[in-house]
């Protein structure tokens, strides 16, 4: 996927208000099948599975033993003993040989990869274009298979920009045709300059930006995350940790249009830290961003960023930025 | 792409148009093409001396933050106030609304080593 296919702003603007399609195919997947896979997965991840039913999708990560984010991931429960794990692409063979190095011999692995295409179909049209194409929406967090021209599909209504809408797996063979459908019932072609500015408006993380694997979820602000119900690899850190943050991700509005840029330099009234994403707004007209602070700041702090040698002042808020 | 003829051009993608000793300055249609969507332009306050080669300007895109350097060493005498709530000018019309700055220059001949559109054309293909 490019970083625009004409205009990050034009793009942008179609997924908030219409409807606009990405080629999602350098996300990692793999297929966890077999007796024992639900255990596997209830243990390598911190959210914990057992919540939901087949045919629902859940947002987890893995954790490395000190609590620090190995991935944050997607898994489609496709059945009672079969997944879709969903990786960033970038941590696809870290996460997918771990799931190897514990699987029990009753369980297989399998890359989906490079037998499939992952389009996602965003905005308050989305409902329109996924019915006329493919006679069917899933609905929020909700995993459907189907088909389109013979070929077998998997839609989850799941995606990385706040809007309605939904993730379509697909066969490579069919995945021409089915980028072509959607192009004809309206959807725009986006890319990877408005999937950042969309996911950031809604205050959604990237790894790599504004997690690591030296961050836990606690100090990433994704607690919720985190299910204390069972036992996950880095649990134990993640309890010690309680109640003694020394950094958190914050976020925060500017006024103007300077862009608060990753890197940059934060100050609060007793910390300081730096900027992990940040961008300018197209929806709200105003720089917005995030950035991890050390110590926390507490209630009412002012924050500044430095500009390129300026201090233009920051508004700390709660995400997401946009209400949707 | 579109690059007037009656107009010189730096390296770094600034074009310039002189009347007199007035140089309104502005960046190309190629800069702005690789720049993206334009969504903030500082611009130098009316007054200011700027040095030839000075980065006395900045243009940010969702993609990235450029520097604008001064074509001409001089006073900034005007500056396009409609860019600090419609960046996207300098998208639309680089040449035009989408103009910068006007530069009294106190050394037209610092314009010497600009380029005429030809030798424009070539860099930025």
């Amino acid at each position: 996927m490019p970083v625009q296919y004409q205009s990050v702003l034009e793009e942008h603007a179609a997924v908030r208000s219409d409807v606009g399609m990405f080629d999602v195919s350098h996300l990692g997947r793999f297929e966890v099948v077999g007796a024992g896979s639900t255990d596997l997965l209830v243990r390598q991840l911190c959210n914990d599975i057992r919540k939901i039913d087949p045919g629902r999708a859940q947002y987890t990560m893995a954790l490395n033993a000190s609590g620090g984010v190995e991935d944050d991931i997607i898994v489609w429960r496709i059945d009672d003993e079969r997944y879709w794990v969903m990786p960033n692409g970038t941590n696809f063979d870290e996460i997918a040989s771990r799931f190897v190095a514990f699987a029990p011999d009753t369980v297989s692995i399998t890359d989906l990869r490079v037998r499939s295409v992952l389009l996602a179909i965003q905005g308050p049209r989305a409902a329109d274009v996924l019915e006329s194409v493919l006679g069917m929406v899933p609905g929020r967090f909700r995993v459907r298979s189907g088909s389109f021209m013979g070929h077998d599909i998997t839609a989850a209504g799941t995606g990385y920009t706040g809007e309605k809408g939904a993730e379509v797996y697909i066969d490579i063979a069919g995945a021409e045709a089915l980028w072509e459908a959607f192009t004809t019932a309206g959807a725009k072609p986006a890319a990877l300059g408005a999937r950042d500015t969309l996911r950031l408006e809604m205050g959604y993380p990237l790894w790599g930006h504004d997690l690591d694997d030296e961050t836990t979820p606690l100090e990433a602000n994704l607690a919720w995350v985190v299910s204390w119900d069972h036992d996950f690899i880095g649990r134990d850190a993640l309890e010690a940790q309680r109640g003694h943050l020394t950094k958190k991700l914050v976020s925060f509005t500017t006024e103007g249009r300077a862009i608060p840029r990753e890197g940059y330099a934060v100050t609060t009234d007793t910390g300081h830290g730096t900027v992990t994403s940040g961008n300018f707004s197209p929806t709200l007209q105003h720089g917005i961003g995030m950035a991890f602070v050390s110590p926390p700041p507490g209630q009412g702090e002012s924050l500044s960023i430095e500009i390129r040698g300026r201090q233009v002042a920051g508004a700390i808020t709660s995400v997401p930025f946009l209400d949707r | 792409m579109n690059f007037p003829e009656d107009l010189r051009y730096a390296a770094n993608h600034e074009w310039v148009k002189t009347d007199g000793s007035n140089v309104t300055m502005g960046i190309s249609d190629y800069a702005q093409d690789a720049l993206g969507d334009i969504v903030f332009v500082e611009l130098p306050e009316v007054g200011r001396q700027v040095t030839v080669g000075e980065a006395f300007a900045e243009v940010e895109s969702t993609k990235s933050v450029s520097d604008v350097y001064a074509p001409v060493s001089g006073r900034v005498t005007s500056a396009n106030a409609a860019l600090e709530n419609t960046p996207e000018l300098v998208n639309t019309d680089p040449y035009g609304d989408g103009w910068f700055v006007v530069i009294e220059a106190t050394d037209l001949s610092e314009l010497d080593s600009l380029m005429d559109v030809a030798a424009y054309r070539e860099t930025a293909n």
